[in-house]
């Protein structure tokens, strides 16, 4: 049989650590990735807030946005929260077990208009995820410079489900940045911030420094008070920027499933200014 | 340009020698249960085709089938080689405008080329046909669109009778008909001209802006009690020839799994669901109005024309007599007491 030209089939890649992240709730682990072929891990590139299709073989698709910076050259990573099917597929694998990825899709946070500002994320859960590929990227040596102050609010439900716990140290001893760390109720021995995070952002936040541009994922819900807090404080909601989820099939704006509107998740976004949503209708 | 005019004898003499260079598919009538339905398929024999009204589905499956396995060929028929190109006998305007959709979507829009389809497609000839009736529910001409001839096909059949002139439009494909007889340009002209004034005159009259405006109607409270009786079956998307959203499905186990690609449907509820539970169309007004607002907003937006080509063929299936053209009527009466009047983004 002839073989039909398509790049819809995923290419292998190899699991080469999982982490689990968060401690009693096991529902959150980062996969280590590097593909198999070594041309194809050279010429590998891809933007902070792109996303790729991960592939557990017999079982299904589905779209993981970066969790690594594209400075890291020999590797790449994902966090996966356990919720579906794919997602408890994954979360069975083992360290060298083969998936599949295609990607990487969809346009990435702006880099370069960011380049000179003052940045703010904000972040809740796994919605730190996809921001974790930026912050990990400003933050690295070779591009700290390019940007002013840098402001970090990361929130999670208890001390139990904290990610990433690795980074803090490194992120805390960069130069110019500030990390805040809340999570959503009083509890023993956590000294840091109590409370969602847009009611911290007045307290906790230096929001008023101008030319500050404010990168926002969490839940939906946490993303609505976010940006509404901000806007009320008088942020230009060009500058209040997040990423969204959808569900989707193929990552190219062809299959159907992800628009909003006439926009396509996957292809125009998944990166959104809060003024583009403002102008979408209110599908997601 | 090029006409000519073959008798029906001529024309299974030439479809025999088309068939030893080309894949045929045209509309037969096949069993479906107790019915007989009339679809398009790979054929051998000129005698099955059927000419005289509108295919129950249209040639979509030939171009875009319903089911196909990622890495390998199509592989729907009997009479289909995959080394061949396929010549697709007698698609109506609207179905014509329809591969136009597909033409946007899949090839013409520079920021993904769906490879598969692109070869599938440049392998494809289309032979239209001229419609000499109007069916009960089409509406082609009422969205702009004639009957009689569409440009899009590169060749145009005309039916008169037991004689049929075969207009040649696209220089590229006039050695195929060569060696045919000769058609009168004037016959010709006049055969159209009198098809025009007797094509019974659609009772549908539209006045709506296209693209419809995006945000004024997708707020519009009128999708929920539009489509209280929908059972969200999915069976208009299904028959609709400019439907094409699509899934993958892998079958097997890990390595030696395959990955099939097939036609989805925005009517069922688990196509936008998120894993979380969250659906952003979690009720079938929200779902509905995804499909209409897609087929005169999202599309006209994004590529240029509507993607409805009114072949009717929702209203002909839907168990629960939900008709588009209804729908489009309470969505016209929406903007004329909304005052809506501007198209596109709002």
């Amino acid at each position: 049989m002839k073989v039909e030209k398509t790049d819809m089939l995923p290419q292998k890649a190899e699991i080469i650590e999982i982490k689990q992240e968060t401690k009693t709730n096991l529902n959150i682990k980062t996969f280590r990735l590097r593909f198999k072929d070594r041309s194809q891990r050279d010429n590998f590139q891809f933007k902070p807030g792109q996303f790729m299709m991960l592939t557990v073989f017999g079982v299904g698709e589905a779209p993981f946005g970066f969790a690594s910076s594209p400075t890291e050259k020999e590797y790449f990573e994902f966090s996966v929260k356990e919720v579906g099917l794919v997602t408890e597929a994954l979360h069975n694998l083992k360290e060298g077990d083969i998936i599949g990825v295609r990607g990487p899709y969809g346009n990435g946070f702006p880099l370069e208009s960011t380049e000179g500002k003052n940045i703010i994320f904000i972040g809740g859960g796994i919605g730190i995820a996809p921001l974790r590929s930026l912050i990990n990227y400003v933050l690295d040596e070779e591009n700290r410079h390019k940007y002013k102050k840098i402001q970090l609010l990361n929130a999670f439900r208890s001390p139990e489900d904290t990610l990433y716990c690795d980074d803090y140290e490194w992120w805390e001893n960069t130069e110019n940045t500030e990390v805040k760390y809340t999570i959503d109720e009083p509890c023993e021995g956590w000294s840091k911030c109590v409370g969602f995070p847009h009611t911290l952002i007045v307290e906790e936040l230096n929001y008023e420094l101008p030319d500050t541009r404010v990168f926002t994922c969490g839940p939906p819900i946490m993303i609505k008070f976010v940006t509404e807090k901000l806007r009320e404080l008088g942020i230009d909601p060009a500058e209040i920027i997040t990423t969204l989820e959808m569900r989707m099939s193929c990552g190219v704006g062809k299959c159907g499933r992800c628009n909003i509107g006439h926009y396509y998740v996957c292809k125009d976004g998944p990166v959104f200014t809060l003024e583009q949503l403002g102008e979408m209708p209110d599908e997601y | 340009m090029m006409i000519k005019k073959i008798s029906k004898e001529r024309f299974k003499k030439l479809f025999d020698e088309l068939k030893e260079e080309y894949n045929i598919a045209a509309p037969i009538l096949k069993d479906k249960g107790k019915e007989k339905i009339l679809e398009y398929d790979f054929i051998n024999d000129f005698d099955q085709i059927v000419w005289d009204r509108q295919p129950d589905s249209s040639p979509k499956n030939i171009i875009f089938p319903q089911n196909s396995m990622l890495g390998n060929d199509y592989k729907g028929s009997k009479y289909y080689d995959d080394n061949l190109s396929t010549i697709i006998m007698g698609v109506r305007s609207c179905d014509i405008e329809a591969v136009k959709v597909f033409d946007q979507v899949f090839i013409e829009d520079d920021s993904y080329i769906d490879d598969s389809y692109k070869n599938r497609r440049d392998k494809t000839i289309i032979m239209g046909i001229s419609c000499a009736e109007r069916e009960d529910s089409c509406f082609c001409d009422s969205l702009g669109l004639d009957p009689i001839e569409s440009d899009y096909a590169p060749v145009y059949i005309f039916k008169d009778e037991d004689e049929f002139f075969i207009k040649i439009k696209d220089e590229k494909y006039e050695d195929l008909f060569e060696d045919l007889p000769k058609g009168d340009q004037a016959q010709l002209k006049a055969l159209k001209k009198q098809r025009k004034e007797e094509f019974k005159e659609s009772s549908f009259t539209l006045d709506i802006p296209t693209p419809l405006p995006e945000k004024e109607m997708f707020e519009a409270d009128i999708w929920e009690e539009m489509t209280e009786k929908c059972l969200g079956c999915g069976v208009c998307t299904y028959y609709c020839p400019t439907c094409y959203c699509f899934n993958f499905f892998w079958e097997g186990e890990d390595g030696e799994s395959t990955k099939y690609k097939s036609w989805d449907s925005c009517m069922f509820s688990s196509y936008s669901v998120h894993a979380s539970g969250h659906n952003p169309r979690d009720s079938k007004g929200k779902r509905y109005r995804n499909r209409i607002m897609h087929k005169f907003s999202y599309h006209p937006l994004n590529y240029e024309g509507l993607a409805c080509v009114g072949c009717g063929r929702c209203i002909d299936r839907c168990p629960v007599n939900l008709d588009i053209r209804e729908a489009l009527k309470m969505t016209e009466e929406y903007l004329l007491e909304e005052g809506g009047d501007e198209s596109g983004k709002d």
